[in-house]
């Protein structure tokens, strides 16, 4: 039962969803490659410095990152039914993993994901890992963490600043992916032509995965919210009032 | 997935497996380097032919290649068709449907090409190290090549706990399966956003126990690595030897 279960899900997870998320390997030239994987350095350096200090005190920090790592890698490559382009794609799962463990942490979580996806699925690539890790692990953390903070502390629900926070990550690393994309393959034509184009292409199934994304995102974090209330206080993004048991 | 991520792809026998990792990624890493910056589609083509190559006497099956070459194919069809239609001047033929009149260019077709190459070359690469070459091996490599430990501490316990995890997914997945939980739209999306909902705090619940049975055997907060064996110098040798043969093919 449990093969068949396996086989199940390997199978849905094989499926070739119709726009995929992650830059391929090879689309880029050599000099684009090279300047997105510079610019997001600082970021990959800034999220090892701070898990660093973070786990100096608290040693299952690291093997936590490293698990949402691979929850985040397991939901990337869950494919979810596009009703209007009568198709498959799938969800980032960086905007949740930025709300749990904070942006730069998140930065690490997707590097990794995307770093075992290039490796071992074709899903992006070593030339455009840095590419994808801009587009998903930075713009898609920092505007899922910032829209989260903002709604709550303008006094949003944790559903509603999940769901915020779900959706606009998701766009953020389609409409940059989409920039990266019209950038590195433009050649000679005018970028915002192609640009515009490249978002069209991506908006039949993006528009409405986002907002799926956001669904998931504010379900699940409110899941944690009713079950394990302890886990949201620990990693900051409720306080100890706030749990339910204390009214 | 599990079916890509296993190592049972391939033969650990073989002399590409058995090549000291960091010779492999070193050279992958110049051969990509060549392949995404040539202006041809000859010699991205040529590194496609001498990596399938390598994969098939690997003995990676026409099964396994075409399932992990199917997203980046569909990409590399989208990008030449986007390229076709959408850039460049000379027409090289004229389409009409439902009205619309399609201008494929044959410049625009050159650079799609040109684009399709370097998609067929770096990922056929990346195949050859993903299928000769274990995770920890990877990232052992990767550490000798300075990459920070965080990063790849993180990277072992995400593939450590990635079969796990990916197993109680699969167990959630088909408890909510039998229980209707993906009939319908609506309850379709309640129910992943649950099993996403588990596989948190299963990962939160897992990280806490596994820390402690890690501190109970001495982990201080660095994971061990591989240690790696001197260089073979009829290994650096054969690689430099390779990678510079084609160089020299890229150059002339």
């Amino acid at each position: 039962m449990g093969r068949t279960a396996c086989l199940t899900i390997i199978a849905l997870c094989s499926a070739t969803p119709a726009f995929a998320m992650h830059i391929s390997e090879g689309i880029l030239p050599f000099n684009w490659a090279v300047f997105w994987s510079v610019l997001v350095l600082p970021f990959v350096a800034l999220g090892v410095r701070q898990l660093n200090a973070l786990s100096r005190d608290d040693l299952s920090l690291k093997p936590l990152v490293g698990l949402l790592a691979a929850v985040v890698f397991i939901i990337s490559c869950m494919p979810i039914p596009v009703p209007t382009a009568g198709t498959c794609s799938h969800p980032c799962g960086t905007g949740v993993a930025a709300i749990l463990v904070g942006p730069l942490a998140s930065v690490l979580i997707s590097a990794v994901a995307l770093l075992i996806q290039a490796l071992f699925l074709a899903h992006g690539g070593l030339s455009t890992l840095g590419a994808n890790v801009f587009s998903m692990g930075v713009v898609g953390s920092f505007l899922g963490w910032f829209a989260f903070k903002a709604l709550r502390r303008m006094g949003a629900g944790l559903g509603v600043a999940g769901f915020v926070a779900g959706v606009l990550a998701d766009w953020g690393t389609y409409a940059t992916t989409s920039l990266i994309l019209a950038a590195g393959i433009r050649g000679n034509a005018p970028f915002l032509p192609l640009f515009t184009k490249v978002v069209i292409a991506f908006i039949p199934t993006q528009l409405p995965l986002g907002i799926l994304e956001g669904v998931i995102t504010a379900g699940m974090v409110q899941l944690l919210y009713k079950k394990r209330p302890d886990l949201l206080v620990r990693m900051k993004v409720i306080t100890e009032q706030e749990v339910p048991d204390h009214g | 997935m599990h079916h890509h991520l296993s190592r049972q792809n391939f033969d650990p026998s073989h002399w590409v497996s058995s090549l000291d990792p960091r010779i492999k990624l070193l050279s992958a890493f110049a051969l990509l380097g060549l392949v995404i910056s040539s202006q041809g589609i000859g010699f991205p083509l040529l590194v496609t032919v001498v990596s399938l190559v390598l994969c098939l006497n690997l003995g990676v099956t026409l099964k396994t290649l075409a399932l992990r070459f199917s997203e980046p194919a569909f990409i590399a069809v989208t990008v030449l068709v986007l390229k076709l239609f959408c850039a460049g001047s000379v027409a090289l033929f004229t389409w009409r449907v439902a009205g619309i009149e399609l201008v494929g260019h044959r410049d625009g077709l050159w650079e799609g090409l040109q684009i399709v190459g370097r998609i067929a070359g770096g990922v056929t690469v990346l195949a050859v190290v993903g299928f000769s070459t274990p995770f920890t091996e990877l990232m052992a490599a990767l550490s000798w090549l300075r990459v920070p430990q965080a990063l790849i501490d993180v990277a072992l316990f995400a593939w450590r706990y990635l079969f796990l995890l990916l197993e109680d997914a699969q167990v959630v997945y088909h408890a909510q399966r039998n229980r209707l939980g993906y009939v319908g739209y609506r309850r379709g999306l309640s129910s992943f956003g649950t099993l996403a909902g588990v596989l948190v705090i299963k990962a939160f619940d897992n990280s806490q126990s596994v820390t402690t049975a890690m501190v109970q055997r001495g982990y201080d907060g660095q994971m061990p690595m591989l240690l790696h064996k001197p260089f073979v110098a009829r290994e650096v040798f054969c690689s430099l030897i390779f990678v510079s043969s084609l160089a020299l093919i890229r150059f002339i």
